[in-house]
């Protein structure tokens, strides 16, 4: 019965990320723009037995169903396309720059549970106390601040101004990067003992993820506090009390543990948003990640690049959501039945 | 309480401040937003030029209060016409049968799962740069959120028991939807709606920031902001059109927050 | 509802503590010391490499790789830095015309050896060339004007030209004639004959090594990351300065200024115009400079079609006499730039700052309004400038468009921006779709003839002008003219010519600026391609 259920899930996501695909190869073909004419240069595109050659090279000479078909079956193999603008495969640019977005997401995920989780429970046990007003009015300010002016702020404060923060970008411009065996900076650099470059990589890595994470914060803050005030005045909780166990066991082993699968909703579908990168924040910190990435291919209308992002991005979205909706079906049984 | 109350009027209080502004604007302005004057660019804040000049040498205050013309009404009008289009489209997906609301709830799953940065450039390549086609963009990702609660809105209504009983009792669908269901609905759907107008305001801006939204030299804050990102030293070209978004959308905040919990019926007195 | 008891506070301040604690040990280290070698045997260049796709000199289109192909290969003939009028000799030691005017023969240097150790002959020259030519990848066009190329003898080379009438021996020192070792790139499947667009299969290694003549050979390039060249042992002349030359990748202006100013590198090539003017406070930084042969310009359509106020020639006279060039050049690029009289740029035959101040566009309202009366658009008119988001020597397109906007209006001239992604800026412009562009020239190689012929055969069709035959022919016998003054004479009328048209507004020729270290000297930059020569770059003393 679950099973069917799942089954019928994937399926349903799978599909979904394709339409994303094709609906943005529409989009995307309805430009009046030719890559091939963008991408020769002057004198080459101007001989027009050259730009025939190179769209034939690119596989742009064919008609839109085959091309969008060839996508679909590249796709079955895992692979990506070529990219028209970096010439290799997509998947290799999608390899070269994931793991900076992971790295930075994962770190902002973290601060933010970190922060956002304890907040919320000291708002709601010390409910409509100062403490309560004060994590409000910070969730409320770090919701409003436009992430891209924080991050020229952080910069513009730390960097520029009181020069405590290194360069924008992941390590020094004139550093060397570890070797490479993940691509995640941190861990390569434990992993080859060279403590120096972790440190440097971390350090590089705080004020971008403290950007990142003041604007999930607000929101993991809230959830922990309204799920947790919710649970709290569960029958079961009263119970507990009535039975006279202690204020700090009932809310640590009763109510944090209920009251934090919402949270985890939240959190699941943030870090999804995060992983799919931020471009904006990527763009002021010169972080080499993946929502730079989509961003530049988007403006070069580099269509292999474009579709093989929109379908990871899509994936990624829904494969979140999806194992969101599984944890439900595993702890609420009455989900499935309909 | 009062606390909350007193949050709200300042929020509201903001709001209207900014709105005044963006009415009244161009006759307040001490230079024209559109004044060059390479020789005095990127001058740091002084009398004469209250928040600093750009790289243009364009007195950066006119340009913020002007900028207000363009931000505010763009956020607020993605998120309106959203918030009808998507409640109406939820509504009636909870109404439909079973399968339909499935199918219904699907493409919403799918439009939700857009990376809207491409959208919004592919839509900006196809139909050109602009306030109009940025919104548009913007619309297309937006309205999934309303429709999703509006349909868990009625689907929770419908199953209340007040509404079996009606039914029970032979009172007609369209009266129960009217008297019942509707104002239940409408206050969660405004309080998104207030709070979102922030969030609507913040993504305008950044896709601004990104090279779509108004054609220069039109004043925004969201291309303010961008203009000034290299421009570490000269920090005054970026901080205040910022500091002006931040402004606003704490004002819808402060005003949501206190209308949602003014609405919640389980608060307490 | 029974109120909430606190929390016992042992547990919240060990996650806040330990928190800050993290947070504080990873910004003591946030400026650690340098991680690269100390002693100056390896020469660090902090430059944006981002735009690299390859390394293999038949297929190298872009803007950064010449620096690195320019250090690892050599070319029959070269350019040395400032003098963009004669060529000098490098794999060639000699030169002339032969067969009647119709093919160059070239004299190779004797004892010359590839980095393989085999020794460079005329089956490499004919080799690398026909591998250009029949690879048929993007660079392929500037090869346009060989026919054949043939051995003599093991050190003798004949280049037969296509059409004797074009010049050719400037183009021969781009880097896209890189000779290059043909036993190792056959080795590695590279081919030379006429089926090399599919055959040839050398490109991934050649992304990686290189088999050339050069003082230093290439050993490894990490995409949008770093580029390593080690000192070439068996070079022709005096082994290179440096053991390794490492480029590093940096894309952000401000990551390399500090880079710089703590010694990890030795040299920043992307510092912005403010930050380079800022640097004059620091002693032990210094700037080197060249006027580049780089132009930023705006096209101005001839096509009624497209705008019935620009189709008429006195209007888009008034245009180009109404613009402040002083005030984009002092204000916008910081006084670092010039300014050519038109699409020849500053520096080449014929070209220079004396002939723009005679002949060049200037900003003259009176005049520009007479102008506008005279096409009967005393009111003014308006029309569209499109530009992409780019940048010329760190100022934003964006920026001198405004400004560009701002001054036509003075004599009602309104110019509706259009800010484009490239792609289609590209698309549009090249189909002759545009009213008015902003765009960028960079030179395939320091030769006249190939601006000349350009801006009246593939620009001029962009702007839907019509090149009357008078003006063609002038281009033709300046091209093929040997005597240098009579050929300056001839690209100075076709250049009066070109301003009168009035199709093309020369802006902006920028001086380009790299900031050293002062731990490095002889550090000379170049217009003619490759940036700066590494073979000359030494130790300071």
């Amino acid at each position: 019965m679950a099973l069917r259920y799942v089954l019928k899930r994937v399926v349903a996501c799978v599909l979904m990320a394709l339409a994303a695909t094709l609906v943005v190869f529409l989009v995307a073909h309805t430009v009046p723009a030719d890559p091939v004419l963008a991408q020769l240069g002057d004198k080459a595109s101007a001989n027009p037995e050259t730009v025939a050659r190179f769209r034939t090279r690119w596989g742009l000479d064919r008609p839109l169903w085959q091309q969008y078909a060839i996508f679909l079956a590249g796709l079955a193999r895992g692979d990506l396309g070529e990219s028209i603008a970096s010439r290799r495969p997509v998947m290799d640019d999608v390899r070269q720059y994931a793991p900076a977005t992971i790295e930075l997401s994962t770190l902002a995920a973290f601060l933010t549970a970190l922060v956002g989780v304890p907040l919320g429970v000291l708002a709601a046990v010390r409910r409509d106390r100062l403490a309560d007003h004060l994590v409000r009015l910070l969730c409320l300010f770090g919701v409003s601040a436009p992430t891209f002016w924080l991050a020229f702020l952080a910069l513009a404060l730390f960097y520029g101004g009181l020069e405590i923060a290194p360069s924008p970008g992941r390590l020094d411009a004139g550093a060397v990067p570890p070797p490479h065996v993940t691509g995640l900076f941190l861990a390569d650099s434990l992993l080859a003992r060279n403590w120096a470059t972790f440190r440097a990589a971390l350090a590089h890595m705080i004020l971008p993820a403290v950007v990142l994470a003041a604007s999930t914060v607000g929101l993991v803050t809230r959830t922990t506090r309204a799920s947790l005030l919710e649970t709290l005045g569960q029958d079961y909780v009263r119970t507990a009390r009535a039975k006279g166990v202690a204020e700090a066991l009932v809310v640590r082993r009763h109510a944090l543990r209920n009251a934090l699968l919402p949270v985890v909703t939240l959190g699941g579908l943030a870090y999804a948003e995060l992983l799919a990168g931020t471009v904006l924040t990527e763009t002021i910190f010169s972080w080499p990640g993946l929502g730079r990435y989509t961003y530049q291919s988007a403006v070069a209308l580099d269509f292999p690049a474009i579709l093989g992002m929109t379908f990871l991005v899509a994936a990624v979205y829904l494969v979140m959501s999806l194992i969101v909706d599984l944890s439900y079906v595993v702890l609420d049984p009455r989900v499935v039945r309909r | 309480m009062r606390g909350r109350r007193v949050l709200g009027l300042l929020g509201a209080g903001l709001v209207a401040g900014w709105l005044v502004v963006a009415g009244v604007s161009p006759s307040l302005v001490p230079y024209s937003p559109r004044q060059v004057d390479v020789m005095a660019r990127l001058k740091p804040p002084s009398a004469g030029h209250v928040f600093g000049t750009d790289a243009l040498g364009r007195d950066v205050f006119s340009r913020v209060l002007v900028g207000s013309r363009v931000s505010l009404p763009s956020g607020f009008t993605v998120v309106l016409v959203a918030a009808v289009v998507g409640t109406l489209y939820g509504g009636c997906a909870a109404y439909g049968s079973a399968r339909v609301e499935e199918g219904l709830m699907r493409v919403t799953d799918l439009f939700l799962s857009f990376p809207p940065l491409v959208l919004a450039m592919a839509i900006a390549a196809a139909l050109g740069v602009g306030v109009r086609n940025t919104v548009l963009a913007m619309f297309v990702v937006w309205w999934p959120k309303y429709a999703r609660l509006a349909r868990g809105l009625v689907l929770g209504q419908r199953s209340l028991d007040y509404v079996e009983a009606a039914r029970g009792l032979g009172l007609g669908g369209a009266r129960t939807l009217l008297r019942h269901i509707v104002p239940n609905t409408v206050g969660p759907i405004v309080v998104l709606l207030a709070l979102d107008v922030g969030n609507a305001m913040i993504t305008f801006a950044g896709l601004s920031f990104l090279g779509l939204g108004v054609v220069p030299p039109t004043p925004e804050w969201g291309a303010m902001v961008s203009d000034g990102q290299a421009l570490i030293d000269q920090w005054w070209v970026s901080t205040f059109p910022g500091l002006a978004i931040f402004s606003v959308v704490v004002g819808f905040n402060f005003m949501g927050d206190s209308l949602r919990d003014w609405l919640d019926p389980r608060r307490e007195r | 509802m029974p109120t909430a008891r606190p929390i016992p506070s042992s547990t919240r301040p060990t996650r806040f503590g330990t928190l800050l604690l993290v947070l504080l040990a990873a910004l003591a280290g946030a400026r650690p010391s340098p991680v690269t070698a100390a002693g100056k045997t390896t020469l660090v260049l902090g430059i944006d490499i981002s735009d690299s796709r390859t390394f293999d000199p038949a297929r190298q289109f872009e803007y950064s790789p010449p620096t690195t192909m320019r250090a690892a290969y050599e070319t029959l003939v070269t350019m040395t830095p400032g003098d963009y009028v004669h060529v000098k000799p490098l794999l060639a030691k000699s030169w002339k015309l032969v067969d009647g005017g119709k093919a160059w023969q070239f004299q190779l240097r004797e004892g010359v050896k590839f980095a393989s150790g085999n020794p460079l002959t005329a089956e490499d020259v004919k080799f690398s060339f026909e591998r250009l030519i029949n690879v048929k990848d993007q660079p392929a066009e500037i090869a346009e004007n060989i026919a054949s190329v043939e051995v003599v003898d093991p050190l003798t080379v004949k280049l037969v030209m296509a059409d004797k009438s074009q010049p050719l021996l400037n183009i021969l020192s781009s880097v896209t004639f890189a000779v290059y070792d043909s036993k190792t790139v056959k080795a590695q499947g590279g081919t030379s004959g006429k089926d090399a667009e599919k055959a040839d299969k050398a490109t991934a290694w050649l992304d990686q090594h290189s088999a050339g003549t050069g003082p230093y050979v290439l050993t490894s390039w990490v995409r949008n990351s770093e580029l390593v060249l080690e000192r070439n042992k068996g070079y022709w002349r005096a082994p290179a300065a440096f053991e390794r030359v490492v480029i590093r990748h940096s894309s952000d202006s401000a990551a390399q200024l500090l880079a710089l100013r703590r010694g990890d590198l030795d040299a920043a090539f992307n510092l912005t115009p403010d930050q380079l003017n800022g640097l004059g406070r620091d002693a032990s930084l210094r700037i080197v400079s060249t006027t580049s042969l780089d132009f930023l310009y705006m096209t101005v359509t001839s096509g009624a079609e497209l705008n019935k106020a620009l189709g008429t020639r006195a209007a888009r006279q008034a245009l180009a006499h109404a613009i402040d060039y002083d005030g984009i050049i002092k204000g916008l690029m910081a006084g670092q730039a010039t300014r050519p009289a038109t699409f020849i740029p500053v520096g080449l035959d014929g070209s220079t700052e004396a002939l723009t101040k005679e002949i060049g566009y200037r900003e003259d309202l009176p005049l520009a309004k007479k102008l506008l009366t005279e096409a009967g658009l005393a009111g003014g008119f308006s029309f569209k400038l499109t530009y992409a988001k780019a940048a010329i020597a760190g100022t934003s397109y964006d920026v001198v468009a405004q400004k560009i906007q701002s001054d036509l209006a003075r004599v009602g001239i309104t110019a509706e921006l259009d800010p484009m992604d490239q792609t289609t800026l590209r698309t549009q412009y090249k189909e002759g779709k545009s009213q008015s562009v902003l765009t960028f020239w960079n030179p395939d190689a320091p030769e006249p003839y190939l601006w000349a012929a350009a801006s009246i055969q593939r620009v001029a069709k962009r702007v839907r002008w019509t090149v009357p035959k008078e003006l063609t022919d002038l281009v033709t016998r300046a091209g093929g003219e040997p005597d240098p003054a009579k050929q300056a004479g001839y690209y100075r009328e076709y250049q009066k010519a070109l301003v009168d048209q009035a199709n093309y507004i020369m802006l902006v020729q920028p001086v380009f600026r790299v900031a050293t270290s002062r731990t490095v000297s002889d550090f000379d930059l170049t217009a003619a391609g490759w940036v700066v020569d590494l073979y000359d770059v030494k130790p300071a003393e």
